[in-house]
Formats: C-alpha cells, sequence, structure tokens
C-alpha cells in the first residue's frame, strides 16, 4: 500500500455539506470518511451542560450522507468529538442517531464507541499524586472539578487505532484532538506520524484550506510514504501552497511547534510543493513524543446564572452620559440587591463604543450616532439575575443626565419580552495536561454489532 | 478609516506611510484554545511579506504596546517563510467565554493591526 487516502467532508459536522463535491470525493476512492464534531471554540456553555451546538437532526442530516456512502464503499468512517463537547450525553446521542440510521437504511457493520469523560472520583485520585501542568487557567483542585460540568479528555490517535485494529467499520468518538481522527488509518498501517497528523490538521478543517475558503467544502487527503498531499474535491477550487502552508497555523498558537497528545508535531521543516493548480505536497512535518504521554482535560465550572437585556440608544445626550450613569446606577442596585454580598455580576457591553474589543480597544474617541447596550447580570439564581437586570434597565430608563430633552422613556427595545434569562453561565476552569500511563487508559472503548 | 486607529489617519499628511492593511492580503485573529488569542498575518505577495519583515514592525514589544498587554503576554511572534506569513500569539486577558468576555471566537481582536505602519 503507497498511499492512504482519506476524506474530510466538512470541517464541522452539522455544517451540511456541497454533495456534489463529496461525491466526487469518494469517486476518488478514499480510504476511509474522517469527521471532526466539536471544539471548545463556542465556548464554554457547551463544556459545562454537555448540550449541543446544534440540533440534533442537523447531526442527522451529515451522520446519514456520510453512514450510506461509507458503508457502500466498505470503509471505515471515523467521527471525533461527539457532539460538540465530546462528553458522554452527547456521545449517547450521537451513537443513538447512528443505530436509528441503520435500522431505517438496513445497515450492518461493526462500530466502535470510545468514551472520553472522566469520572470525577478517579480524577481527584490521579490529580492527588500529582498536580497536573494549567495550559490557561489556575491550578486544578478537587473543588473546580465539582463545580465542573462533564470533564472530557482529548484523545489521541491511540484509541482510535485500536478500533480500527479490532476491526471497527464505524467509530463514534467522544473528545479527540482533530487531526488524530484522520491520522489513525494512515499510522495503523505504518506511514509516518508527522505527516499523517499534520495532513490530519489540514482535513479536519476540511475546504477551510483551500481557495476560494469554505469550511463546508469536501478535501481529500493522500498520505504517502515521504509526503502527504491535499486536493479539494470542487472542481473550481484549489489548494495553493499559501493557502495549505496558512491553514497549518490557523487556531494554532506556534506555526511550527504544534503540540498534541503524546507529543508535538514540527513543522519547522516543513516544505509546501504546488503539484498542480489545485494539489499541495507537503513533506517534512516530524513527530517528537513527549517523554511523558499526556493529554489536555477540559471541563468549565458553574458560575450562577446569566440574564440580559438588550436596547439601543439613539438620543445624544443620554449616549453622551452613559458612563455617569453605568456608575450611579451600579451603586442603586448595589444597594437594592446586595451583589457584592450575593455573589452578582453586572457588566455593561456599549456597542457602537468599545465593546467588542473592551480593554484591548485602542480607539478612544468616537462619535457613534447609535449605539446597542447589553445590560449583563450573572446571579446565584436565576430570578435574581433578572430581577437586577430588568432593575437596571428601569432605572436607566427613566434616568435623567445632562441636556436630557425627552423625558419619554432613554431605551429603544427590539422586542418584548426585555428580560432574557439565559440559563447557566460557565468558564473554562480545566485547561490543564494530565499525565497517562497508557494511551487508552482512560478512553475506554465497546464494540457493538449492528445488524439490521 | 479613523475607526482603525486612536487617531491621526484622518489627518492630511501627503506621504503617509503604508500600514499592514495596504500591504497584507490576510488580518486575522482567531483563538488558540479558550486562553489565547492568535493573529495570522498573510501575503498573497513575496515582495510585500519580505517588506514587512526587513522593517521588523511586528515584533513583541510593538505588539504589547498596541494591545495594551504585558510583553510576557506576548507568547509567540515570529515570522514564518512556508506560509509567506506572521504569527503572533498573545495570552487572553479574559478567557473566552468567561463573564467579561466579549468575543467568544476572539475573531474580531485584528484590526489594530491593520494600522501598524511599515517603513518604505
Amino acid at each position: 500500500m503507497d498511499e492512504i487516502v482519506g476524506l474530510a467532508p466538512s470541517g464541522s459536522m452539522g455544517s451540511g455539506y456541497n454533495l456534489e463535491a463529496f461525491k466526487r470525493g469518494i469517486a476518488a476512492q478514499p480510504h476511509f470518511i474522517g469527521q471532526d464534531a466539536g471544539s471548545t471554540d463556542m465556548g464554554p456553555y457547551y463544556h459545562g451542560t454537555g448540550a449541543t451546538f446544534l440540533p440534533l437532526a442537523t447531526y442527522r442530516h451529515d451522520l446519514a450522507i456520510m453512514l450510506r456512502a461509507a458503508r457502500a464503499q466498505r470503509i471505515p468512517l471515523l467521527v471525533g468529538s461527539a457532539l460538540t463537547s465530546g462528553a458522554n450525553g452527547s456521545l449517547a446521542q450521537a451513537v443513538e442517531i447512528v443505530r436509528a440510521l441503520a435500522r431505517e437504511d438496513g445497515l450492518s457493520f461493526r462500530m466502535a464507541v470510545i468514551s472520553a469523560e472522566i469520572d470525577k472520583s478517579d480524577l481527584k485520585r490521579r490529580l492527588a499524586k500529582e498536580p497536573f501542568e494549567s495550559i490557561g487557567p489556575g491550578p486544578l483542585t478537587p473543588e473546580t472539578i465539582e463545580r465542573c460540568g462533564p470533564i472530557v479528555a482529548q484523545m489521541g490517535v491511540e484509541p482510535f487505532m485500536k478500533a480500527l485494529d479490532a476491526g471497527a467499520e464505524v467509530i463514534i468518538a467522544g473528545r479527540a484532538c482533530d487531526d488524530v481522527i484522520f491520522a489513525a488509518l494512515p499510522m495503523l498501517k505504518g506511514f509516518d506520524a508527522g505527516l499523517s497528523l499534520h495532513c490530519g490538521k489540514i482535513l479536519e478543517c476540511a475546504g477551510l484550506s483551500a481557495v476560494p475558503t469554505d469550511l463546508a467544502e469536501p478535501l481529500l487527503g493522500r498520505v504517502r510514504r515521504d509526503h502527504f498531499e491535499v486536493e479539494p474535491c470542487h472542481p473550481d477550487h484549489r489548494c495553493t501552497t499559501v493557502s495549505v502552508a496558512g491553514h497549518s497555523l490557523y487556531e494554532r498558537g506556534d506555526p511550527c511547534l504544534q503540540p498534541g497528545p503524546g507529543g508535538m508535531n514540527d513543522l519547522t521543516n516543513a516544505v509546501f510543493t504546488q503539484v498542480d493548480a489545485r494539489r499541495v505536497q507537503v513533506s517534512g512535518s516530524r513527530f517528537v513524543p513527549d517523554a511523558r504521554y499526556r493529554v489536555k482535560l477540559e471541563g468549565a465550572e458553574k458560575l450562577g446564572y446569566r440574564s440580559i437585556v438588550l436596547v439601543g440608544i439613539r438620543d445624544p445626550f443620554m449616549i453622551e452620559a452613559l458612563d455617569p450613569l453605568f456608575a450611579d446606577v451600579r451603586e442603586r442596585a448595589e444597594a437594592r440587591f446586595g451583589m457584592a454580598a450575593k455573589g452578582v455580576q453586572l457588566n455593561f457591553s456599549v456597542y457602537g463604543k468599545n465593546a467588542v474589543m473592551g480593554a484591548l480597544e485602542p480607539v478612544t474617541k468616537v462619535d457613534p450616532h447609535e449605539v446597542g447596550l447589553l445590560i449583563d447580570a450573572v446571579a446565584p439564581e436565576q430570578d435574581l439575575a433578572t430581577a437586577v437586570a430588568m432593575f437596571v434597565r428601569g432605572t436607566l430608563q427613566h434616568a435623567s443626565y445632562p441636556g436630557i430633552r425627552n423625558t419619554a422613556g432613554n431605551m429603544a427595545y427590539p422586542f418584548s419580552p426585555f428580560g432574557l434569562p439565559l440559563g447557566p453561565a460557565y468558564r473554562f476552569a480545566v485547561y490543564h495536561l494530565m499525565p497517562l500511563e497508557d494511551a487508552c487508559e482512560c478512553f475506554p472503548m465497546t464494540l457493538e454489532e449492528v445488524r439490521n | 478609516m479613523n475607526a482603525i486607529a486612536a487617531g491621526g489617519m484622518n489627518e492630511a499628511t501627503p506621504q503617509r506611510a503604508q500600514t499592514l492593511l495596504d500591504l497584507a492580503k490576510v488580518i486575522r485573529s482567531k483563538n488558540a484554545g479558550p486562553f489565547e488569542v492568535t493573529f495570522d498575518i498573510m501575503f498573497d505577495d513575496p515582495a510585500k511579506y519580505e517588506r514587512v519583515k526587513r522593517s521588523g514592525v511586528i515584533n513583541a514589544a510593538r505588539i504589547a504596546e498596541l494591545y495594551r498587554v504585558r510583553r510576557d503576554d506576548v507568547l509567540v511572534c515570529r515570522a514564518y517563510d512556508p506560509a509567506v506569513a506572521f504569527k503572533v500569539t498573545i495570552r487572553r486577558q479574559v478567557g473566552s467565554g468567561d463573564i467579561e468576555d466579549r468575543d467568544v471566537y476572539g475573531c474580531q481582536q485584528h484590526v489594530p493591526l491593520m494600522a501598524l505602519e511599515v517603513a518604505a
């Protein structure tokens, strides 16, 4: 076997595909279909609650297309980080969708389900032996673990290889490092880890590394002995050395040294070569194993409940007076609710001024003719958060300020109701490296013979 | 373009220096995990890339000043020849989606880079 061909239908499951391009990808006779289905990108809510980012029907749509194609071709389908956080609740939802699709289509296959959620008691026992290195938040403590929703670890390539080795034809895995989904089959067949993982890094976002850039466009990757090659399935799209090298940078802190489970992929000597108008070859990527195998833990702690009010302000005198008004209303809210003692956090964001960049905003003088105001309260109970946000709203609505002409009301409401309870609020509190003795030890796999 | 910089760009300067906005094809920001924001500055013309590289304008001290973060919070700041690109990564002052964060993806933090002036 001189190459392993992988097909990445899209960069994010549920985003839908270009079906014609997907068929063209299948016609290239790939050895597997790989699909990333999760991320921390959408913020801590999804890790905290374990909720999926999109409605289940959208995942079902994409899974149906991939499953039918994979079974028709008799090639493995590998899905990682199902669904969104890759914790057990959403993993079970993904597995249930696959079973239902198999029943409907009369498909039979061996399915491996790999869990990535870490039992909290087990985690505390491990933590008691040695502290875990943080790669962002404060030190990990048993108390933090308790405040978190499900805690997951990003699995490496080994659990996927183990599942393939066990004859799995469909692999549905919880949280996984994105690139390993695509590196598993090449590495199982003895291809180089650095090339396989680098190819996986390009494939996991599919058409995002082609021109024009489109996350929902399928991409083909061919891992060979001394290089890999990528090619978009859409005949009018193309990969260029700059688009592919550029994508090697995407969402990674360092362009050359990219840490992952069990080691570092070193792209310092990677060479990108244009083969023809649409294909790029890459060589020189090198995987350097760590002395000790570690996986990244992810978890989000609950901070309370959030309620918001969203309004627009058009009056120039009110816009001018916002900062002193905020100070005044904050004082009144403190007097009314005892916010500090109860742990209520109140924030104002003025869209049109510095809401997007906050402290990083270099523009200090602005003269907007209108602004949007987000009143954001986080409190230990939902009702208290709503009460604070609505009290602030009511106070600002009829507040007086220098130059006021309009005494009928200060803010325009885009809709009714005004006060919106958003449910629990979270913060990423677990983002630490946990050492393992065995790369598979906290990623238990179950094999299931699906028969229809 | 007065929304880009703190000021000065609207002044009538007959020989305005070129900025990254004039020279780069892509200037983007994005989370690299929940605790870092990373910036990619990419070029479609190697000559323009080389010019920016020679100018030395993209350096950690300048980035720290531009974003008003500590020098230690600039984690990566370097050129990457294979992609004809510069890579800059800073520590997020507020984690993605934390209470005071207002850019969960971190994808709207790139604008101050546009106004960086590049010596001729």
